[in-house]
């Protein structure tokens, strides 16, 4: 059932987490309704798997090893799969299911957010805006613009990776910034920054495209 | 390959004793590390200590709760996983 994700089987309700999870994943702006979740139980999935892409581009970055026992193992990641496809334009709207629908989860992102984007290091504001505004453009969501004037190449291909293609992860992309000095920390600090922003961003979009 | 982390066992300070915190919490027996320590994946978020109980916070609002049942959560999760070509 998730060896193929794209050839889903399983129950009807099960085809449609797979299907909306698809496409929180690939295609957040083209989320849509399906008869088989009600609202509260489609918002969780967006939100659930919003929130897991984060885990999962964090654990490429870090390249840390699966320490849990599981049935099958997974495959070898191919770091030929395309990048995923940015969004053709922006989503924009009111989310048609507010995340204020799971209180508890929107105060906890709420303060995800907080700690992330309003610090002044190891990344500056202005790297960590234009992070943002890059990762909102290529997810669909009109809230947020990178600001005006010279925008850093290398830091715009991590963040674009981390967004798009987080399996194409590795040390050479990592390697242009660390000849400019910059240690595991402020690595991790765009690697993070542009995770929370995709997470963000994908959850708005696809809570717009819900319609 | 990747950025560096600090396990259970070289951590102080901060990083430690947040992770005593995460390993105090509840868990069912499936998410243990074969370890018995922390988690990789929260590991993996050692660069930045003050952000693990903002992640893992926000993981039991959502895989900790409804409406979704619990197979339902999992099969979100690996799914996504799947997508994204990541071990977990």
């Amino acid at each position: 059932m998730i060896a193929r994700p794209r050839e889903p089987k399983g129950t009807p309700r099960q085809r449609a987490l797979i299907e909306i999870t698809t496409l929180v994943t690939e295609a957040p702006w083209r989320v849509h309704r399906v008869a088989e979740l009600d609202d509260d139980a489609l918002l969780h999935t967006i939100a659930l798997s919003s929130y897991f892409g984060h885990l999962n581009r964090i654990a490429d970055a870090v390249a840390v090893p699966l320490d849990f026992t599981v049935r099958h193992a997974p495959p070898a990641t191919d770091p030929t799969v395309p990048a995923l496809a940015p969004a053709p334009s922006h989503r924009a709207g009111e989310p048609v299911l507010p995340l204020a629908r799971r209180p508890a989860t929107a105060a906890a992102i709420e303060a995800w957010h907080a700690h992330v984007f309003d610090r002044d290091a190891p990344l500056s504001r202005d790297e960590r805006a234009h992070l943002q505004g890059w990762v909102a453009a290529w997810l669909g969501d009109p809230r947020r613009a990178a600001p005006a004037g010279t925008s850093d190449a290398d830091l715009r291909r991590l963040a674009e990776l981390v967004t798009l293609a987080p399996w194409q992860l590795s040390d050479e992309v990592f390697a242009p910034l660390r000849a400019r000095g910059w240690d595991d920390a402020k690595l991790f600090d765009a690697v993070v920054t542009a995770s929370t922003a995709g997470m963000i961003s994908r959850l708005h979009v696809a809570l717009v495209a819900v319609g | 390959m990747g950025l560096g982390y600090v396990d259970h066992e070289h951590s102080t300070g901060v990083l430690r004793e947040i992770y005593e915190r995460m390993l105090a919490r509840p868990m069912p027996p499936a998410y243990k590390p074969r370890h018995g320590g922390v988690a990789g994946i929260i590991t993996a978020h050692a660069l930045d200590p003050l952000l693990i109980p903002k992640v893992f916070g926000t993981s039991t609002t959502l895989n900790g709760a409804g409406p979704l049942t619990w197979p339902e959560r999992e099969l979100v999760n690996a799914t996504t996983s799947r997508l994204n070509q990541c071990l977990y």
